[in-house]
């Protein structure tokens, strides 16, 4: 007897054509176009994933960079600094602090200072 | 036969990180919030100046830079027909600060038909159109989306030394940018 895969795929292609709402024209509703924007839409979050981690530490830093700079000091004497100073605050707190308690991070900066300057 | 079966540590998976620390502040995105500031382009070399300029007005000049969103200040320029290109300082009836980069540097246009290429040296351009110079400087430096073409709206420049901007009350121009 031959074995037709009817409902199981009426099934896969409403799931898949759930995922493709939201898109324009033939995107969400082609069965053919959908399922390679659905395929590539997976692929583009996978990578998004991934580079969301390097975007957001880039921008910790441009916010470090600036709250440092306001302070006579810039980000990568800072970051020698809290070796020295042995702060071990990842950059995303410190920008945390920079932004929502700008005096402990005043606090931290005058920490770097005299550590820098010890070692200077 | 004895095999240690060695404990491995379960690694707890940890809730996505809470991504609000780069999410947008309501009142970062507010106009009323903006800061004016004011500098003299007088002698200033135009690159130099521009990036200082750009910086603020992208507003990576502040701890909550948020890049989605346009969180820079306005800046107020003056005296921007007396900016400085950088070379060896020659003489010039009108031009101050006349050099030899003043002299040899040029923009290019082209037109796209044949033979539609246009050409005008620093000199001219300053003579010409003083503003455009710093203008086009700064607007290069922006990002090259909407955002960047709205962030140049809040650029204003002046040739002369006064700007009608005073009832904003431009403070001075950080020098740490």
């Amino acid at each position: 007897m031959r074995i037709k895969s009817g409902s199981i795929r009426h099934r896969k292609k409403k799931r898949i054509f759930k995922e493709a709402e939201g898109r324009v024209g033939g995107r969400r509703r082609l069965w053919r176009t959908v399922i390679d924007g659905v395929i590539k839409g997976r692929v583009y979050a996978y990578k998004g994933r991934k580079l969301k981690k390097r975007d957001v530490r880039a921008l910790w830093i441009t916010r470090l960079n600036a709250a440092c700079m306001m302070r006579g000091l810039s980000y990568s004497k800072f970051i020698h600094g809290l070796k020295l100073a042995n702060v071990g605050l990842n950059r995303r707190t410190l920008s945390e602090l920079a932004i929502r308690e700008p005096q402990i991070f005043d606090e931290i900066i005058a920490l770097v200072k005299g550590a820098l300057a010890k070692a200077a | 036969m004895t095999t240690e079966t060695r404990k491995i540590p379960s690694i707890k998976r940890r809730k996505t990180a809470n991504h609000q620390s780069f999410a947008l502040t309501v009142e970062q995105a507010a106009p009323c919030n903006k800061k004016w500031f004011a500098v003299d382009a007088d002698g200033q070399v135009v690159g130099r100046l521009a990036t200082r300029i750009a910086t603020v007005l992208m507003g990576k000049h502040k701890p909550d830079y948020t890049p989605n969103v346009d969180s820079g200040d306005y800046v107020v320029v003056v005296n921007v027909d007396r900016i400085r290109f950088t070379g060896r300082q020659m003489s010039h009836p009108t031009i101050p600060y006349y050099t030899t980069k003043t002299a040899q540097k040029v923009y290019q246009r082209f037109s796209g038909f044949p033979s539609g290429r246009k050409i005008m040296t620093a000199a001219d351009r300053l003579a010409k159109k003083p503003d455009d110079i710093l203008m086009n400087a700064v607007r290069r430096m922006l990002p090259k989306t909407k955002l960047g073409r709205n962030m140049l709206m809040k650029l204003r420049l002046f040739s002369g030394p006064k700007h009608d901007h005073q009832a904003q009350r431009p403070a001075e121009f950080p020098t740490f940018v």
